[in-house]
């Protein structure tokens, strides 16, 4: 029996789900206001009109918009991480993607936010110059919308320690008008001053909002608590002018409780894991080394992404390292069912819709047309009565009885068993008629 | 809808006058073994725990990092409170609780909507001669629509609740984040429960406290399990002995399950929330409705004050939806029509008259 479903096909999510006023994380501040979920709504309409105009964005580029179309007001920031391990260590280059995306939205003006904060850990800004560069960015204009917070080049400050001291000799590198340069890391309270206030620097301090991108949350790690970094996330997603943030994270070199911490507080995660390799037989040495090759070449993505209604999209995509940078192509095996543990304990539907509860009113009861000039028909179990019932379950062995659309409807019955008696069925009851 | 039926016994509190005035105070209810309820803030919820949350009983709600669904949670519950202009007590770990409360649903009254038409439905047209039909006079007086306050109001989350609600209005609200350890905390608690206490024979009004995240990464009492479990250990000893609810979120996933294990055991009432994945397709030959499904709601244990008796559920685990998007309903989780011609679908469910065990034998 083919589900009744209200809508054929399954509309996609977002119609059926507008965005209704359940946000990603707490809220913070009064409701949104009409204005900013209608825009929320267009954007996920957009989605619809895309998808259903056949070209689907893929699965890098929906995360980026996503990224891009940012907070609603009150709501907390989106925020992305990006993981990747020893087998797949791509997660920078994904991380230098995404960086490149939002950040030729912005230039083009179509983003929420209006300029970029880079909290550089791990590389130093002349590295993010020479990637706009590569990327066709004009790096002569781009102190308009982004600021490095340099965390790279002296973290703790003792370069220039050094230097006050002159135990080393005064040397300047490259500089950059959009690095500043940061010597404490371990103060983040610190941290999230400076990076608010390059924010309001690019921005200025009304409505305009920016995006924060961490480069890589293990170097944070290093040097300070899981708490407090917890602290400085937690605080920049709430924080009004943040419009998104994202960060890089090595999955493999930190604990399972600073992992769970940093994904309870982002709305989506993508990782970078390896192609894994079919489990067939012998495996020599000749074997694996194509593995090992495609390995390094590209490998999967995977991503969790929360929604605003509280579902759980799962979407996995494989990339491939070139020249140029890194390209996102769909799955091409055979797909994989991404098992998920089941519901317990389902039971059966006892209610009725509205379609069912409409037929069900059309039934004629039996012996309700007795009196009315028929003859009486006693039921002996062999015809088959001209009765209408809805479609009920029952946790029995009956077969179940289907319902006809017709006017008066039909009970179709079938017996248990042809060899039964036909006086089994008889209702002893049947002669009586109340 | 799996409703908990009160246990039905030839004892029957005699309730004085003095006594019937809790009848009048909104919001609070008398519930078996000499208990009291209060609202969720869910009807169905209330449904489904046989009354509401115990006054005196320690709610715990474990979360799902996935999904936001203990926030709908604990917002009915706080504006539910202040419908019913019960003091309030909200900590969390965000630097400013205060916004929260700008978030909170506003109340559908009856006279807007026919929200729940299905259950009046039930005994139309039917004229049953039924002995016992006296004992079940009581849960029909929870559906009063005539206009005076209803234990429990139905919340249209699209709609923020009006000021008129807060003013006057006990809300403490405490941030949890800059608190080194939560002994500041615990004597806000104290003192709040003071208030409620259980002292005086006539109570004027039952608290609430609403506490989100206990144990979220930000706060830096986070790693001290001992801490915390002391801390909600002597939390339940003050509430029992007072006429208050605390409703707990925290996420089990970010805690040592021994921690976890621990907190569900103090739990009076245990639920927990789950997300569900988006556009799966085997879920959706599984279950009916899971178009408009956002979640799943499992209660674990319902609290048990006064009696040695549990609760057994006909059901654990529901499906929480959104009706026409606004207001929050539990339904059971049904499973769709399966082909019956086959016979063999009956070998394959999960649950075979009434039990969950599918074995080799089906009947």
């Amino acid at each position: 029996m083919p589900e009744l479903s209200k809508n054929a096909p399954p509309p996609p999510p977002e119609s059926s789900h507008p965005p209704p006023r359940l946000p990603n994380w707490p809220l913070e501040n009064s409701p949104p206001p009409p204005s900013s979920k209608l825009s929320g709504l267009l954007n996920e309409l957009l989605y619809i009109g895309i998808s259903l105009a056949g070209t689907r964005p893929n699965m890098a580029e929906r995360i980026c918009r996503a990224l891009r179309d940012g907070a609603l007001e009150g709501e907390h920031a989106p925020a992305l991480t990006i993981k990747d391990s020893i087998q797949s260590p791509f997660g920078s280059m994904v991380f230098d993607h995404v960086l490149s995306q939002l950040s030729s939205f912005i230039v083009a003006q179509k983003s929420q936010s209006q300029g970029i904060v880079l909290v550089a850990f791990s590389r130093g800004p002349l590295c993010y110059e020479e990637l706009f560069e590569s990327k066709g960015n004009d790096v002569a204009s781009s102190n308009k919308w982004i600021r490095v917070l340099d965390c790279c080049t002296d973290p703790l400050g003792w370069r220039s320690k050094l230097m006050e001291s002159g135990r080393i000799a005064n040397f300047t590198l490259g500089t950059s008008t959009t690095a500043s340069l940061y010597k404490n890391v371990k103060d983040l309270d610190k941290l999230l001053l400076a990076i608010t206030e390059l924010g309001k620097e690019l921005v200025g301090d009304g409505k305009g909002r920016f995006v924060v991108a961490i480069d890589s949350v293990s170097e944070m790690l290093r040097h300070t608590s899981i708490s407090s970094v917890a602290g400085l996330l937690s605080n920049l997603r709430s924080h009004d002018q943040v419009s998104c943030l994202f960060w890089l994270l090595h999955s493999d070199i930190h604990e399972t409780k600073a992992i769970a911490a940093l994904e309870y507080l982002s709305s989506t995660q993508a990782s970078a894991v390896p192609i894994t390799r079919p489990v067939n037989g012998q495996r020599g040495n000749s074997e694996k080394l194509p593995f090992l090759e495609q390995n390094l070449r590209g490998g999967k993505i995977h991503v969790r992404f929360k929604r605003r209604n509280g579902r759980v999209r799962l979407m996995s995509e494989e990339f491939c390292i070139e020249q140029s940078g890194i390209k996102f192509t769909p799955i091409s095996s055979e797909a994989e069912m991404i098992a998920q543990s089941l519901v317990p304990k389902v039971q059966f539907n006892l209610q009725l819709s509205e379609k069912e509860r409409n037929d069900r009113a059309k039934v004629v009861l039996p012996f309700e047309h007795q009196g009315k000039g028929k003859t009486i028909q006693i039921y002996d179990g062999r015809k088959s009565l001209n009765e209408d019932k809805p479609e009920m379950q029952y946790n029995s062995v009956e077969k179940v009885q289907t319902v006809k659309d017709s006017g008066r409807g039909e009970i179709i019955y079938f017996r248990d068993s042809d060899d039964e008696m036909p006086d089994s069925d008889e209702d002893p009851d049947d002669d009586l008629d109340i | 809808m799996a409703g908990n039926k009160p246990r039905a016994s030839s004892f029957s509190r005699n309730f004085s006058a003095a006594s019937n005035t809790i009848s009048q105070i909104p919001g609070l209810k008398h519930g078996p073994n000499g208990t009291m309820f209060l609202s969720s803030g869910i009807p169905d919820l209330d449904k489904i725990l046989g009354g509401g949350f115990t006054l005196g009983s320690l709610v715990m709600v474990m979360e799902d990092p996935e999904a936001p669904h203990h926030m709908l949670l604990i917002r009915n519950f706080m504006a539910q409170g202040l419908v019913h202009k019960q003091p309030l007590l909200y900590a969390s770990p965000a630097k400013d609780p205060r916004g929260f409360l700008g978030t909170l649903p506003s109340p559908m009254f009856s006279k807007d909507e026919k929200s729940r038409d299905r259950d009046v439905e039930q005994e139309k047209g039917l004229r049953i001669a039924w002995q016992y039909k006296k004992y079940f006079g009581e849960q029909n007086s929870e559906f009063q629509r005539d206009g005076k306050s209803e234990y429990c109001n139905d919340f249209d989350l699209r709609k923020p609740l009006e000021r008129h609600f807060y003013s006057g209005q006990q809300i403490d609200c405490i941030s949890l984040q800059d608190s080194a350890d939560l002994t500041t905390f615990q004597d806000r608690c104290s003192s709040f429960l003071s208030q409620t206490s259980r002292n005086d024979r006539n109570i004027t009004c039952a608290g609430r406290i609403a506490i989100q995240s206990l144990g979220a990464p930000q706060c830096d009492f986070s790693d001290k399990e001992c801490d915390m479990l002391s801390f909600i250990r002597s939390l339940k000893s003050t509430i029992r002995s007072s006429n208050a609810v605390a409703v707990i979120t925290f996420p089990p996933s970010l805690v040592s399950p021994a921690f976890s294990k621990r907190l569900q055991h103090l739990a009076d009432t245990l639920v927990s929330v789950k997300a569900i994945p988006d556009e799966d397709k085997e879920l959706a030959k599984l279950l009916t409705g899971y178009q408009d499904m956002v979640g799943l709601l499992s209660v674990h244990k319902v609290a048990r004050i006064n009696t040695q008796v549990p609760t057994i559920l006909e059901a654990t685990t529901f499906s929480m939806k959104l009706q026409k998007r606004r207001s929050l309903i539990l339904e059971c989780l049904n499973q769709a029509p399966v082909d019956g011609s086959t016979g063999s679908s009956y070998a394959s469910s999960s649950s075979c008259s009434g039990s969950s065990k599918t074995g080799s034998l089906d009947f």
